[in-house]
């Protein structure tokens, strides 16, 4: 009887297993273990049809940032491109396929399957949560989630094109594609769809 | 709470967080009800894990850094960097800002991890006298920074992607860009497979304040 009373009042800290005392907490504002200061929880200010919106944009944003060229060089009249996939595969024929799958995991399949596996879960959320077959997905889908986000590099790709042009534009002339622009917006969403998400509140739906 | 000898831990409760969904669980429940995976309270083994790939991400630094990381044609004349000397080179075309990016990035990024992670490692096994909050920034830091090493690979696979006209200027990856990528992979692994809640268990209070 006593434990149970417990449980609902106490929250453990994931890194150092101090009991703390959970509080209500105003909107925006995290709890830290007052012992090695790592996140305890935070008021879930996850709305559901702001992520489907914000997952959407980002899907529909994600084939054209990977299918039209990110880089466009001119040297000599010739012109050069790259998409991204396309880089990790010239690393990749070159004998080099850790890099190249490394490369293609971090900024190509990765973020992917990290928007299609959001997008899942809150179609799942908002419809089919009652039925236990979802219902098996949606745990599924959960328990990849924090290996998926950990995989997907975007923003240090955008940092890897811009620091590419500065290199290279002392030899040559450098354009941004029309990928490099479907390249941002789709890690300006994925920010956002990050924010959003709170993986701790996703589980707690389960237990609704 | 100051007040306490010994401030009370989940363990001493019987209680644990599920490895993957953090449900407060029972011990002696031996599933988590919420996500079925199986519940204990510590994973002991995570040190020797985490030791072991640390170790070897340690040997594969010096192929990383001693080989070259690239290989430039240009009009014939090829040239290969390390990843020093490629920032030397960054440093001589008068770019600094991206040269101190790809030195924080490919070399000072990677270096502090192994040392950090080690240091961390050792305060475990050997009970250090180090702050222990100390110990906790620095892992925190270590965890979110280690990704940023990636942007050197990117910016090869950029480039070689890009620059690709035989003897009049060719751009390629060497050797070192696996070792490189290698390196990343396995203190990435290092730092995600320990479990952290053993610092706290085996440093106690004489160490440190709380």
């Amino acid at each position: 009887m006593k434990t149970e009373v417990l449980d609902k009042s106490i929250v453990l800290c994931r890194a150092c297993d101090l009991v703390v005392r959970k509080r209500a907490l105003p909107t925006g504002v995290r709890a830290l273990c007052p012992r090695c200061h790592t996140n305890l929880y935070d008021t879930p200010y996850c709305s559901i049809n702001g992520m489907l919106a914000l997952c959407i944009t980002a899907l529909v944003l994600y084939f054209p940032a990977n299918f039209f060229p990110v880089l466009e060089m001119h040297f000599l009249g010739s012109i050069r491109t790259t998409t991204i996939a396309g880089g990790a595969m010239a690393v990749a024929s070159q004998g080099y396929w850790v890099v190249g799958i490394a490369v293609l995991v971090a900024a190509v399949i990765a973020p992917g399957l990290l928007i299609l596996s959001i997008l899942t879960q809150v179609l799942i959320v908002k419809y089919r949560l009652k039925v236990p077959f979802f219902r098996n997905i949606y745990k599924k889908l959960l328990k990849q989630h924090s290996l998926l986000a950990q995989l997907s590099m975007l923003e240090i790709y955008m940092i890897s094109i811009f620091v590419s042009v500065f290199q290279l534009s002392d030899y040559t002339d450098l354009y941004f594609g029309i990928g490099t622009f479907c390249f941002t917006m789709l890690f300006i969403m994925v920010i956002f769809m990050q924010r959003e998400y709170d993986i701790e509140h996703m589980w707690s739906v389960l237990d609704e | 709470m100051s007040k306490l000898s010994r401030p009370p831990q989940g363990e001493s409760l019987g209680l644990t967080n599920c490895p993957t969904c953090k449900f407060l669980c029972h011990l002696e429940q031996g599933n988590c009800p919420r996500c079925g995976q199986a519940v204990q309270s510590r994973d002991r083994t995570s040190v020797q894990k985490s030791w072991a790939l640390l170790i070897t991400a340690a040997i594969l630094l010096f192929p990383a850094n001693l080989y070259p990381i690239t290989i430039m044609t240009s009009q014939g004349q090829v040239r290969q960097d390390t990843i020093f000397s490629g920032i030397n080179h960054l440093v001589h075309l008068d770019l600094l800002p991206i040269a101190i990016i790809l030195f924080t990035a490919s070399i000072l990024v990677p270096m502090l991890k192994i040392f950090g992670l080690a240091l961390y490692l050792t305060a475990i096994s050997y009970r250090l006298p180090i702050s222990k909050r100390t110990l906790m920034a620095g892992f925190h830091i270590i965890e979110w920074i280690g990704r940023w090493s990636m942007l050197d690979l990117f910016v090869i696979s950029i480039t070689a992607a890009l620059i690709n006209m035989g003897q009049i200027w060719d751009a390629k990856p060497a050797p070192a860009a696996t070792a490189f990528a290698l390196v990343i992979l396995l203190t990435q692994l290092a730092a995600k497979v320990l479990d952290t809640r053993l610092l706290w268990d085996r440093l106690e209070s004489k160490d440190d304040t709380n």
